[in-house]
């Protein structure tokens, strides 16, 4: 049977390279694939440039603010960056939306972290050309073009009587021509496989070598999945379609639901279900929670003279001058625990909307594998929502860290009603340690997506039970 | 080597075949005569496993075809009214491809020597099938017989819409393999070609074999009469 599977897909590549529009598709994938990986290496390339330059002078400019109040230097601020992993210039996710970089600075959550009220909205909308779009979108229809004749031209042709009549079964003939497809486009993306290791092994820093290969081989992993899934359902569109114009018709008609209309429809109905609040009032919520409080009674006025008479009491004074520590301090870091902890609640429910969104999504790759690798890769590349959340997570805590130090410095080391009188130096700035990010591991990653390999083991589970199924039905043409 | 016992194809109250009982042995060609419809094609599909009988068996070599698909088709060989091969394969790639299906790998030069020996021409053999003539497609059928060393032909119409010089050309090379034992069963309109080639003759009609004899028993002559005789009654 083995032999039998290959000679036939021998036979099928002969005769697909003899067709001048496989050839011509073929060559405008790998254009497009070689382009796309060209453009991801040069994004990948500035950014990290960027990254590193920003980042070291940040640093010393941070370091070499000179001498000065703690707030100020608090105000003062400084930018962090997520780093741009290898994998980023293979699927460029939504790092076009998030951005790579955060400004942290005393009182506010920096911009991007209200971003997503603006702006993830429409993160699912995708126009760039990455390589992962090419693997996703355009190899797909060339898996079509070359699958929708497996069985119909058969038929047409008359040949299918005559591989019957040699003894061989359509299980083997359907496995043959599966194989034969699937190693086409295994040629096509051999070379960009291994100019992307290569890549890797080059630009890749050493101590996220064991995680990055390992992200490699679930990549690989699931688009070999997917690609299967998709020459399978188009073998099988094949062997039920009574000609090869209706199959072709039924498989693009597949296409551009699966990968244009069910992905904008779903992202569409996830917006309408769990609408995001509009940046504004957004902020003016999280502003208000802050002013009035968030039960609605505890004005930062009347939070302020519990606070200080906390501290009288506390200290057992009659005057907050008295007490050893600069209340000024200690009350800007409770308006500041009280700001975070505003914004954590606001988060939350920000996250719970973009969490039920996700789920949509999710949930959706049961009606279209597209959405079940769109989302699995950007995962494993580090440019997805998950990542981009984890890191402002990460970046708030270190801006709350940040300020925390410098409120507490004043706290303790200046006296309350002094402020330019007290400066810190180097030594405090020295304290705030260098921001460094460190994405989530691939199983964390993957333990994020578990719906979406869920449904790719379904859609490959579906297509083999109705290719088993079909085969056993199939009766030879008369 | 090839036997209809009790043979019988209903679609539904429709019977395509009624109770055909047919040996034919090695080195005998049987040839079906009928108008359309009238059950030639559905006893060769019957024995190449396309269909199930409703009632009776067909065997090759004593295998039943229902039971031993597989062994008996390596036994086969089938060439229809129209052989259709891949047309972008040249002639010697679409033999060496089926020859590989049935197992019988052989080298480029064998079955280049078996196209020849088949009567194609020697600068088609490199080209391309889809600028082969209807005879040139059945000669690579005949060349895969016999690469495959099938032990029964079944032919349903092959000699259909050739021109004279191609359809004695394949006659020439039935007998040939008549010779080398092949078991031959071959369904026909042309008389002429049956009562030339054929060992046996049947007649058939509405599903019924209503005669059956050597081709040696009858002139030419009888044999037309006998078959309008049927078709007119």
């Amino acid at each position: 049977m083995i032999n039998s599977i290959l000679l036939i897909a021998k036979k099928e590549i002969v005769i697909a390279l003899r067709q001048n529009l496989i050839r011509i598709l073929a060559v405008v994938i790998m254009v497009l694939l070689g382009v796309a990986l060209y453009a991801g290496y040069v994004a990948y390339d500035q950014q990290k440039y960027s990254i590193n330059n920003a980042e070291e002078r940040e640093r010393e400019e941070w370091l070499g603010q000179g001498d000065k109040h703690p707030h100020i230097a608090a105000h003062y601020g400084t930018f962090v960056f997520k780093p741009k992993t290898i994998l980023s210039l293979f699927d460029f996710g939504l790092d076009t939306f998030t951005g790579t970089s955060i400004y942290l600075e005393a009182h506010y959550q920096h911009e991007s972290m209200f971003r997503p009220a603006q702006d993830h909205s429409s993160m699912i909308r995708f126009g760039e050309l990455s390589a992962a779009l090419v693997l996703q979108i355009l190899i797909p229809l060339l898996l079509i073009f070359l699958a929708f004749p497996a069985f119909t031209s058969e038929k047409e042709n008359g040949t299918l009587r005559l591989l019957i009549s040699q003894g061989v079964s359509y299980t083997t003939i359907i496995w043959g021509k599966i194989v034969a497809y699937i190693s086409m486009v295994f040629v096509i993306l051999a070379p960009f496989f291994m100019i992307t290791i290569i890549g890797y092994a080059v630009l890749e820093n050493s101590s996220t070598i064991p995680d990055t290969i390992l992200r490699i081989l679930l990549l690989l992993a699931i688009y070999i999945l997917y690609l299967f899934i998709f020459v399978s359902l188009s073998v099988w569109v094949s062997m039920k379609s009574s000609t090869s114009r209706n199959a072709l018709l039924t498989l693009l008609t597949a296409w551009i639901l699966f990968t244009i209309i069910i992905p904008k429809t779903t992202a569409n109905l996830g917006e309408s279900l769990y609408p995001l609040p509009s940046m504004k009032i957004y902020r003016e919520a999280i502003q208000k929670d802050i002013t009035d409080g968030l039960d609605g009674k505890s004005h930062m006025r009347l939070r302020g003279k519990q606070l200080k008479e906390e501290y009288l009491q506390r200290y057992d004074v009659d005057s907050i001058h008295k007490i050893p520590l600069n209340f000024e301090g200690i009350r800007m870091q409770a308006g500041e625990d009280y700001g975070n902890m505003v914004y954590d609640v606001h988060w939350k429910r920000l996250k719970e909307l973009f969490n039920k969104q996700n789920h949509i999504s999710s949930l959706s790759s049961f009606i279209t594998p597209y959405l079940a690798v769109r989302n699995l890769s950007m995962g494993l590349a580090a440019t997805d929502l998950y990542t981009s959340i984890h890191f402002q997570k990460k970046t708030e805590k270190y801006r709350r860290e940040l300020i925390r130090k410098m409120n507490m410095d004043m706290a303790h080391n200046s006296r309350y009603g002094e402020f330019y009188e007290y400066t810190a130096n180097k030594k405090l700035w020295e304290t705030v340690e260098k921001f460094t990010y460190q994405t989530m591991t691939a199983s964390e990653i993957l333990s994020l997506y578990s719906i979406e390999i869920i449904s790719l083991c379904f859609w490959a589970g579906l297509v083999l039970f109705l290719l088993n199924y079909s085969s056993r039905k199939m009766k030879p043409v008369l | 080597m090839l036997e209809a016992i009790d043979l019988t194809k209903k679609y539904g109250d429709f019977t395509a075949l009624k109770s055909l009982n047919l040996t034919i042995k090695e080195g005998e060609i049987f040839c079906l005569l009928g108008a359309n419809g009238a059950g030639k094609s559905t006893t060769i599909n019957l024995f190449l496993n396309f269909i199930e009988a409703t009632k009776g068996s067909a065997t090759i070599n004593n295998l039943d075809v229902a039971k031993y698909a597989k062994e008996t088709k390596e036994l086969l060989s089938y060439i229809p009214e129209n052989l259709m091969l891949y047309k972008n394969l040249s002639g010697l790639e679409n033999l060496s491809f089926f020859c590989g299906l049935g197992g019988k790998t052989q080298h480029k030069d064998e079955l280049e020597n078996l196209l020849e020996e088949s009567g194609l021409q020697v600068d088609f053999i490199q080209k391309r099938v889809s600028s082969y003539s209807k005879g040139m497609r059945q000669k690579v059928g005949i060349a895969l017989a016999r690469a495959r060393g099938a032990k029964v032909l079944l032919l349903d119409e092959p000699t259909s819409g050739l021109d004279p010089k191609a359809s004695n050309e394949f006659s020439e090379l039935l007998l040939d393999m008549k010779e080398k034992g092949v078991a031959t069963l071959m369904t026909t309109h042309d008389l002429f070609r049956a009562k030339d080639t054929g060992t046996h003759i049947g007649i058939m009609k509405e599903g019924v074999l209503l005669e059956k004899f050597e081709t040696q028993q009858v002139s030419f002559q009888d044999l037309e009469k006998m078959y309008l005789k049927h078709m007119h009654n």
